[in-house]
Protein backbone atom coordinates (compact mmCIF):
# COMPACT_ATOMS: atom_id res chain seq x y z
CA UNK A 1 0.00 0.00 0.00
CA UNK A 2 1.34 3.65 -0.89
CA UNK A 3 0.50 6.13 2.03
CA UNK A 4 1.84 9.63 1.54
CA UNK A 5 4.59 11.33 4.06
CA UNK A 6 4.73 15.32 3.58
CA UNK A 7 4.24 14.59 0.13
CA UNK A 8 6.63 11.85 -0.54
CA UNK A 9 5.29 8.49 -1.45
CA UNK A 10 5.99 5.68 0.88
CA UNK A 11 5.33 2.27 0.55
CA UNK A 12 3.80 0.56 4.07
CA UNK A 13 2.78 -2.81 5.28
CA UNK A 14 -0.70 -2.91 6.65
CA UNK A 15 -0.45 -2.74 10.08
CA UNK A 16 2.99 -1.30 10.13
CA UNK A 17 3.64 1.48 12.54
CA UNK A 18 3.99 5.08 11.09
CA UNK A 19 7.39 5.84 12.50
CA UNK A 20 9.35 2.81 11.19
CA UNK A 21 7.67 3.88 8.14
CA UNK A 22 8.38 7.47 7.91
CA UNK A 23 12.43 6.43 8.61
CA UNK A 24 12.65 3.87 6.30
CA UNK A 25 11.86 6.69 3.29
CA UNK A 26 14.09 9.08 4.98
CA UNK A 27 12.00 11.06 6.69
CA UNK A 28 12.94 11.88 10.35
CA UNK A 29 10.33 12.37 13.06
CA UNK A 30 11.61 13.34 16.58
CA UNK A 31 11.17 10.59 19.30
CA UNK A 32 12.09 10.29 23.18
CA UNK A 33 10.17 7.00 24.07
CA UNK A 34 11.11 4.77 21.46
CA UNK A 35 13.81 2.05 21.07
CA UNK A 36 13.66 0.02 17.72
CA UNK A 37 14.63 -3.36 20.23
CA UNK A 38 11.26 -2.33 22.68
CA UNK A 39 7.73 -2.63 22.39
CA UNK A 40 6.50 0.85 22.09
CA UNK A 41 5.30 2.67 25.42
CA UNK A 42 3.71 5.98 23.40
CA UNK A 43 4.46 8.03 26.76
CA UNK A 44 6.86 10.91 25.48
CA UNK A 45 4.17 12.52 22.77
CA UNK A 46 7.24 14.01 21.14
CA UNK A 47 6.55 11.99 17.24
CA UNK A 48 3.08 13.28 16.83
CA UNK A 49 1.92 13.79 13.46
CA UNK A 50 -1.16 15.05 11.70
CA UNK A 51 -2.95 12.02 9.82
CA UNK A 52 -5.82 13.11 6.84
CA UNK A 53 -8.12 11.48 6.12
CA UNK A 54 -10.68 11.49 3.91
CA UNK A 55 -10.57 15.17 4.08
CA UNK A 56 -10.05 15.34 7.71
CA UNK A 57 -6.81 15.97 9.74
CA UNK A 58 -6.01 14.17 13.29
CA UNK A 59 -3.40 14.17 15.45
CA UNK A 60 -1.52 10.55 16.24
CA UNK A 61 1.20 9.05 17.99
CA UNK A 62 3.71 7.78 14.98
CA UNK A 63 5.38 5.07 16.97
CA UNK A 64 2.27 3.53 18.30
CA UNK A 65 -0.45 4.16 15.13
CA UNK A 66 -0.23 1.36 13.09
CA UNK A 67 -0.87 2.27 8.73
CA UNK A 68 -4.24 0.19 8.06
CA UNK A 69 -5.41 3.09 4.84
CA UNK A 70 -4.40 4.90 2.89
CA UNK A 71 -3.24 8.06 4.63
CA UNK A 72 -1.67 11.39 3.81
CA UNK A 73 0.64 12.22 6.76
CA UNK A 74 2.39 15.71 7.82
CA UNK A 75 5.06 15.37 10.34
CA UNK A 76 5.91 18.88 10.22
CA UNK A 77 2.94 20.82 10.05
CA UNK A 78 2.43 24.55 11.74
CA UNK A 79 0.01 22.49 13.99
CA UNK A 80 2.47 20.00 14.92
CA UNK A 81 5.91 22.30 15.03
CA UNK A 82 3.50 24.55 17.74
CA UNK A 83 2.30 20.89 19.62
CA UNK A 84 5.47 20.11 19.89
CA UNK A 85 6.67 23.15 21.41
CA UNK A 86 4.32 23.66 23.80
CA UNK A 87 5.81 19.66 24.74
CA UNK A 88 9.25 20.68 24.98
CA UNK A 89 8.46 23.80 27.29
CA UNK A 90 6.88 21.20 29.82
CA UNK A 91 9.97 19.04 29.46
CA UNK A 92 12.27 22.08 30.00
CA UNK A 93 10.55 23.10 33.37
CA UNK A 94 11.71 19.76 34.38
CA UNK A 95 15.05 18.86 33.05
CA UNK A 96 16.21 22.39 32.14
CA UNK A 97 20.22 21.60 32.21
CA UNK A 98 19.49 18.31 29.94
CA UNK A 99 21.40 18.00 26.95
CA UNK A 100 19.02 16.14 24.64
CA UNK A 101 16.14 18.33 25.63
CA UNK A 102 17.88 21.46 25.20
CA UNK A 103 18.41 20.91 22.08
CA UNK A 104 15.09 19.89 20.80
CA UNK A 105 13.56 22.69 22.63
CA UNK A 106 16.04 24.99 20.44
CA UNK A 107 14.82 23.54 17.39
CA UNK A 108 11.44 24.23 18.10
CA UNK A 109 11.80 27.95 20.11
CA UNK A 110 10.71 26.26 23.04
CA UNK A 111 12.11 28.47 26.13
CA UNK A 112 11.93 27.30 30.19
CA UNK A 113 8.40 28.94 31.82
CA UNK A 114 9.24 31.11 34.13
CA UNK A 115 6.94 30.50 36.28
CA UNK A 116 7.75 27.12 37.53
CA UNK A 117 10.59 26.40 39.99
CA UNK A 118 12.50 23.89 38.53
CA UNK A 119 15.62 21.57 39.73
CA UNK A 120 18.63 22.05 37.37
CA UNK A 121 20.05 18.84 38.53
CA UNK A 122 17.12 16.55 37.12
CA UNK A 123 17.47 14.72 33.26
CA UNK A 124 14.89 11.82 33.87
CA UNK A 125 11.97 12.78 31.77
CA UNK A 126 9.99 10.10 33.42
CA UNK A 127 9.25 8.94 30.20
CA UNK A 128 9.28 4.81 31.19
CA UNK A 129 11.25 3.01 28.86
CA UNK A 130 14.74 1.80 31.01
CA UNK A 131 11.39 0.36 33.32
CA UNK A 132 10.42 -1.25 30.23
CA UNK A 133 14.27 -2.53 28.81
CA UNK A 134 14.94 -3.93 32.46
CA UNK A 135 11.39 -5.86 32.43
CA UNK A 136 12.38 -7.02 28.77
CA UNK A 137 15.01 -8.31 29.67
CA UNK A 138 13.66 -10.61 33.00
CA UNK A 139 15.29 -8.43 35.97
CA UNK A 140 12.77 -6.17 36.47
CA UNK A 141 14.96 -4.34 39.18
CA UNK A 142 13.33 -1.17 38.92
CA UNK A 143 10.29 0.59 38.43
CA UNK A 144 8.36 3.86 38.57
CA UNK A 145 8.18 5.04 42.34
CA UNK A 146 5.60 7.29 43.84
CA UNK A 147 3.29 9.69 41.83
CA UNK A 148 2.73 13.03 41.20
CA UNK A 149 5.46 16.18 42.01
CA UNK A 150 7.50 13.00 43.62
CA UNK A 151 7.43 9.84 40.76
CA UNK A 152 11.06 9.03 39.81
CA UNK A 153 12.46 5.49 38.52
CA UNK A 154 14.18 3.72 41.24
CA UNK A 155 14.66 0.15 42.96
CA UNK A 156 12.40 -0.87 45.55
CA UNK A 157 13.11 1.20 48.77
CA UNK A 158 16.13 2.46 46.63
CA UNK A 159 18.83 0.41 47.84
CA UNK A 160 20.80 -2.29 45.89
CA UNK A 161 18.36 -4.46 43.92
CA UNK A 162 18.79 -8.26 44.16
CA UNK A 163 17.45 -8.61 40.60
CA UNK A 164 19.79 -6.13 38.91
CA UNK A 165 22.49 -7.60 37.28
CA UNK A 166 24.45 -4.56 36.00
CA UNK A 167 23.73 -4.71 32.06
CA UNK A 168 23.46 -1.10 31.91
CA UNK A 169 20.51 -1.68 29.24
CA UNK A 170 18.30 0.86 31.19
CA UNK A 171 21.47 3.76 30.79
CA UNK A 172 21.59 2.29 27.46
CA UNK A 173 18.07 3.20 26.25
CA UNK A 174 17.78 5.89 28.27
CA UNK A 175 16.97 9.41 25.95
CA UNK A 176 18.16 11.89 28.13
CA UNK A 177 21.16 9.85 29.61
CA UNK A 178 19.77 10.33 32.81
CA UNK A 179 20.64 7.09 34.37
CA UNK A 180 24.47 7.18 36.30
CA UNK A 181 26.43 4.65 35.17
CA UNK A 182 30.25 4.37 36.20
CA UNK A 183 33.33 2.19 35.34
CA UNK A 184 36.77 2.08 37.40
CA UNK A 185 39.11 -0.34 37.89
CA UNK A 186 37.03 -2.79 37.12
CA UNK A 187 33.98 -2.30 39.00
CA UNK A 188 30.73 -0.78 37.30
CA UNK A 189 28.29 1.17 39.68
CA UNK A 190 24.82 1.41 38.65
CA UNK A 191 21.74 1.97 41.31
CA UNK A 192 23.80 2.09 44.03
CA UNK A 193 25.18 -1.52 43.15
CA UNK A 194 28.53 -2.55 42.51
CA UNK A 195 29.55 -5.34 39.68
CA UNK A 196 33.06 -6.70 38.65
CA UNK A 197 33.68 -6.19 35.34
CA UNK A 198 34.81 -9.25 33.01
CA UNK A 199 37.16 -9.05 30.15
CA UNK A 200 37.08 -10.54 26.55
CA UNK A 201 39.13 -13.26 25.93
CA UNK A 202 40.05 -11.81 23.27
CA UNK A 203 41.16 -8.18 23.33
CA UNK A 204 41.07 -7.86 26.81
CA UNK A 205 38.42 -5.20 27.63
CA UNK A 206 35.68 -5.29 30.11
CA UNK A 207 32.26 -6.03 28.32
CA UNK A 208 29.87 -7.73 30.75
CA UNK A 209 29.54 -7.99 34.57
CA UNK A 210 30.04 -11.61 36.32
CA UNK A 211 26.08 -11.16 37.36
CA UNK A 212 25.13 -10.50 33.51
CA UNK A 213 26.97 -13.41 32.28
CA UNK A 214 26.40 -15.72 35.61
CA UNK A 215 22.37 -15.10 34.31
CA UNK A 216 22.79 -15.79 30.68
CA UNK A 217 24.05 -18.87 31.39
CA UNK A 218 21.07 -19.70 33.54
CA UNK A 219 18.73 -18.39 31.21
CA UNK A 220 20.49 -20.23 28.27
CA UNK A 221 21.28 -23.83 27.62
CA UNK A 222 24.36 -23.18 26.40
CA UNK A 223 28.01 -22.13 28.86
CA UNK A 224 29.45 -18.68 28.14
CA UNK A 225 32.23 -19.49 29.66
CA UNK A 226 34.26 -20.25 26.35
CA UNK A 227 32.37 -17.51 24.18
CA UNK A 228 34.17 -14.46 26.94
CA UNK A 229 34.43 -12.47 24.04
CA UNK A 230 32.96 -8.61 23.49
CA UNK A 231 30.52 -7.92 20.48
CA UNK A 232 33.42 -6.61 18.65
CA UNK A 233 35.44 -10.08 18.53
CA UNK A 234 32.45 -11.83 18.44
CA UNK A 235 31.98 -9.92 15.19
CA UNK A 236 35.31 -10.74 13.92
CA UNK A 237 35.18 -14.55 14.76
CA UNK A 238 31.72 -15.02 13.06
CA UNK A 239 33.62 -13.22 10.05
CA UNK A 240 36.05 -15.23 10.28
CA UNK A 241 34.16 -18.68 10.57
CA UNK A 242 32.15 -17.39 7.49
CA UNK A 243 35.42 -16.71 4.99
CA UNK A 244 36.37 -20.12 6.47
CA UNK A 245 33.26 -21.67 4.86
CA UNK A 246 33.77 -19.77 1.79
CA UNK A 247 37.03 -20.58 1.21
CA UNK A 248 36.18 -23.97 1.45
CA UNK A 249 33.17 -23.80 -0.65
CA UNK A 250 35.81 -21.95 -3.52
CA UNK A 251 37.89 -25.18 -3.25
CA UNK B 1 5.27 -13.32 60.29
CA UNK B 2 3.12 -16.18 59.82
CA UNK B 3 0.11 -13.01 60.13
CA UNK B 4 1.11 -11.99 56.95
CA UNK B 5 0.76 -15.54 55.08
CA UNK B 6 -2.47 -15.79 56.16
CA UNK B 7 -3.48 -13.09 54.89
CA UNK B 8 -2.31 -13.59 51.24
CA UNK B 9 -2.84 -17.19 51.35
CA UNK B 10 -6.70 -15.83 51.23
CA UNK B 11 -6.34 -15.69 47.63
CA UNK B 12 -5.31 -17.56 44.85
CA UNK B 13 -1.27 -17.50 43.94
CA UNK B 14 -1.96 -14.63 40.66
CA UNK B 15 -0.64 -11.69 39.95
CA UNK B 16 -4.31 -9.76 39.93
CA UNK B 17 -5.23 -10.41 43.55
CA UNK B 18 -2.00 -8.47 44.35
CA UNK B 19 -3.86 -5.22 45.61
CA UNK B 20 -5.91 -6.98 47.43
CA UNK B 21 -3.28 -8.36 49.33
CA UNK B 22 -1.82 -5.58 49.66
CA UNK B 23 -4.83 -3.96 50.87
CA UNK B 24 -5.49 -6.07 53.51
CA UNK B 25 -2.07 -6.34 54.83
CA UNK B 26 -2.64 -2.64 55.63
CA UNK B 27 -5.70 -2.95 57.24
CA UNK B 28 -4.37 -5.17 59.34
CA UNK B 29 -0.32 -3.87 60.41
CA UNK B 30 -1.56 -0.08 59.35
CA UNK B 31 1.60 -0.09 56.69
CA UNK B 32 2.90 -2.67 54.44
CA UNK B 33 5.78 -3.94 56.07
CA UNK B 34 8.45 -4.63 53.85
CA UNK B 35 8.77 -8.74 54.44
CA UNK B 36 4.72 -8.74 53.31
CA UNK B 37 5.88 -7.12 50.15
CA UNK B 38 8.87 -9.65 49.77
CA UNK B 39 6.19 -12.14 50.37
CA UNK B 40 3.36 -11.31 47.87
CA UNK B 41 6.65 -10.99 45.53
CA UNK B 42 7.07 -14.59 45.28
CA UNK B 43 3.62 -15.64 46.29
CA UNK B 44 2.26 -14.70 43.27
CA UNK B 45 5.52 -14.39 41.64
CA UNK B 46 5.67 -11.03 40.38
CA UNK B 47 9.37 -8.90 40.78
CA UNK B 48 9.44 -6.82 44.08
CA UNK B 49 9.79 -3.44 42.18
CA UNK B 50 5.99 -4.06 40.53
CA UNK B 51 4.90 -4.29 44.23
CA UNK B 52 6.54 -1.34 45.47
CA UNK B 53 5.83 0.46 42.40
CA UNK B 54 2.30 -0.67 43.67
CA UNK B 55 2.49 0.44 47.08
CA UNK B 56 4.00 3.47 46.53
CA UNK B 57 1.30 4.91 44.02
CA UNK B 58 -1.97 4.19 45.80
CA UNK B 59 -2.41 6.57 48.79
CA UNK B 60 -4.32 3.76 50.25
CA UNK B 61 -1.31 1.98 51.10
CA UNK B 62 1.98 3.13 52.95
CA UNK B 63 5.57 1.56 53.75
CA UNK B 64 5.52 3.70 56.64
CA UNK B 65 3.53 2.86 59.63
CA UNK B 66 0.50 5.03 60.21
CA UNK B 67 -1.03 5.86 63.29
CA UNK B 68 -3.90 4.39 65.20
CA UNK B 69 -6.00 6.89 64.18
CA UNK B 70 -5.55 8.44 61.07
CA UNK B 71 -6.77 11.92 60.50
CA UNK B 72 -8.16 13.21 57.07
CA UNK B 73 -8.84 16.57 56.46
CA UNK B 74 -10.16 17.75 53.49
CA UNK B 75 -8.93 20.16 51.19
CA UNK B 76 -11.05 19.92 48.32
CA UNK B 77 -12.56 23.48 46.92
CA UNK B 78 -15.19 23.64 48.99
CA UNK B 79 -13.43 22.93 52.17
CA UNK B 80 -10.66 24.86 51.07
CA UNK B 81 -12.57 27.73 50.76
CA UNK B 82 -14.21 27.24 54.37
CA UNK B 83 -10.90 27.32 56.02
CA UNK B 84 -9.06 23.57 56.14
CA UNK B 85 -6.12 25.14 55.92
CA UNK B 86 -6.63 26.53 59.59
CA UNK B 87 -7.81 22.98 60.46
CA UNK B 88 -4.58 21.76 59.60
CA UNK B 89 -2.76 24.56 61.75
CA UNK B 90 -4.78 23.46 64.96
CA UNK B 91 -3.91 20.04 64.36
CA UNK B 92 -0.23 20.98 64.18
CA UNK B 93 -0.75 22.81 67.45
CA UNK B 94 -2.10 19.88 68.93
CA UNK B 95 -0.09 17.31 67.71
CA UNK B 96 2.77 18.48 66.42
CA UNK B 97 1.81 16.84 63.05
CA UNK B 98 1.76 18.42 59.47
CA UNK B 99 0.14 16.58 56.49
CA UNK B 100 1.65 12.58 55.75
CA UNK B 101 3.07 12.50 59.08
CA UNK B 102 2.65 10.27 62.41
CA UNK B 103 2.99 11.29 65.76
CA UNK B 104 5.62 9.71 68.17
CA UNK B 105 3.73 7.58 69.99
CA UNK B 106 2.12 5.87 67.04
CA UNK B 107 -1.52 7.25 68.06
CA UNK B 108 -2.08 9.39 64.97
CA UNK B 109 -1.33 10.43 61.35
CA UNK B 110 -2.67 13.59 59.45
CA UNK B 111 -3.47 13.30 55.94
CA UNK B 112 -5.08 15.54 53.56
CA UNK B 113 -7.54 14.07 50.76
CA UNK B 114 -9.33 15.79 47.87
CA UNK B 115 -12.99 16.07 48.36
CA UNK B 116 -15.12 13.66 50.17
CA UNK B 117 -18.51 14.01 48.53
CA UNK B 118 -19.86 16.00 51.57
CA UNK B 119 -19.39 19.90 50.46
CA UNK B 120 -22.69 20.40 51.85
CA UNK B 121 -20.99 20.57 55.26
CA UNK B 122 -17.74 22.01 54.51
CA UNK B 123 -15.00 22.47 56.26
CA UNK B 124 -14.67 18.10 56.64
CA UNK B 125 -12.38 16.05 58.67
CA UNK B 126 -12.99 11.80 59.14
CA UNK B 127 -11.35 10.09 61.84
CA UNK B 128 -10.74 6.53 60.74
CA UNK B 129 -14.37 6.15 59.59
CA UNK B 130 -16.15 8.50 61.04
CA UNK B 131 -17.28 11.44 59.61
CA UNK B 132 -17.15 15.22 60.97
CA UNK B 133 -18.53 18.02 59.31
CA UNK B 134 -18.44 22.38 59.59
CA UNK B 135 -15.27 21.79 61.97
CA UNK B 136 -14.12 25.11 64.09
CA UNK B 137 -10.62 24.99 65.34
CA UNK B 138 -12.48 24.56 68.60
CA UNK B 139 -14.08 21.10 67.62
CA UNK B 140 -11.04 20.12 66.28
CA UNK B 141 -9.38 19.95 70.14
CA UNK B 142 -12.45 18.35 71.56
CA UNK B 143 -12.32 15.48 68.44
CA UNK B 144 -8.37 14.96 69.04
CA UNK B 145 -9.79 14.44 72.60
CA UNK B 146 -12.14 12.25 71.94
CA UNK B 147 -9.01 9.31 70.72
CA UNK B 148 -6.93 10.33 73.82
CA UNK B 149 -4.86 12.73 71.92
CA UNK B 150 -3.47 15.70 74.59
CA UNK B 151 -5.18 14.67 77.74
CA UNK B 152 -2.43 16.59 79.67
CA UNK B 153 -3.97 20.14 78.46
S1 LIG C 1 15.68 7.39 33.36
FE1 LIG C 1 15.64 7.85 31.15
S2 LIG C 1 14.58 6.07 30.23
FE2 LIG C 1 14.13 6.06 32.42
S3 LIG C 1 12.20 7.17 32.63
FE3 LIG C 1 13.86 8.66 32.96
S4 LIG C 1 14.21 9.56 30.93
FE4 LIG C 1 13.03 7.68 30.59
S1 LIG D 1 8.45 8.27 20.66
FE1 LIG D 1 6.38 8.08 20.24
S2 LIG D 1 5.46 8.64 22.09
FE2 LIG D 1 7.56 8.72 22.57
S1 LIG E 1 -14.41 19.75 49.18
FE1 LIG E 1 -14.40 18.82 51.11
S2 LIG E 1 -16.05 17.47 50.96
FE2 LIG E 1 -16.01 18.36 49.00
Amino acid sequence: MIIKIDGKECTAQKGEYLLNVARRNGIEIPTLCHSDALPGIGSCRICIVEVVEKGRSRIVTSCIFPVMGEIEVLTNSKKIRDMRKTLLMLYLARVPENETIKKLAKEYGAKVPQRFSVDKSEDCILCGLCVKACESLGSSAISTVNRGVTKKVSTPYDEPSKECIGCGSCAFVCPTNAIRIEEKNGIRTIWNKDFELVRCKKCGEYFATKEQIEYINKKKDFNLEDEMLCDKCKKKKAGERLKDVFEDYKE
Amino acid sequence: MSNIMEIIKKYPREKRYTLAMLQDVQKHFNYIPRQALEMISEYVNTPLSNLYSMATFYKALSLKPKGKYVIKVCDGTACHIRSSMVLIDEIYNILKIRPGETTEDGMFSLETVNCLGSCAIAPVMVVNDKYYGKVSPAMVREIIKEYGGEKNE
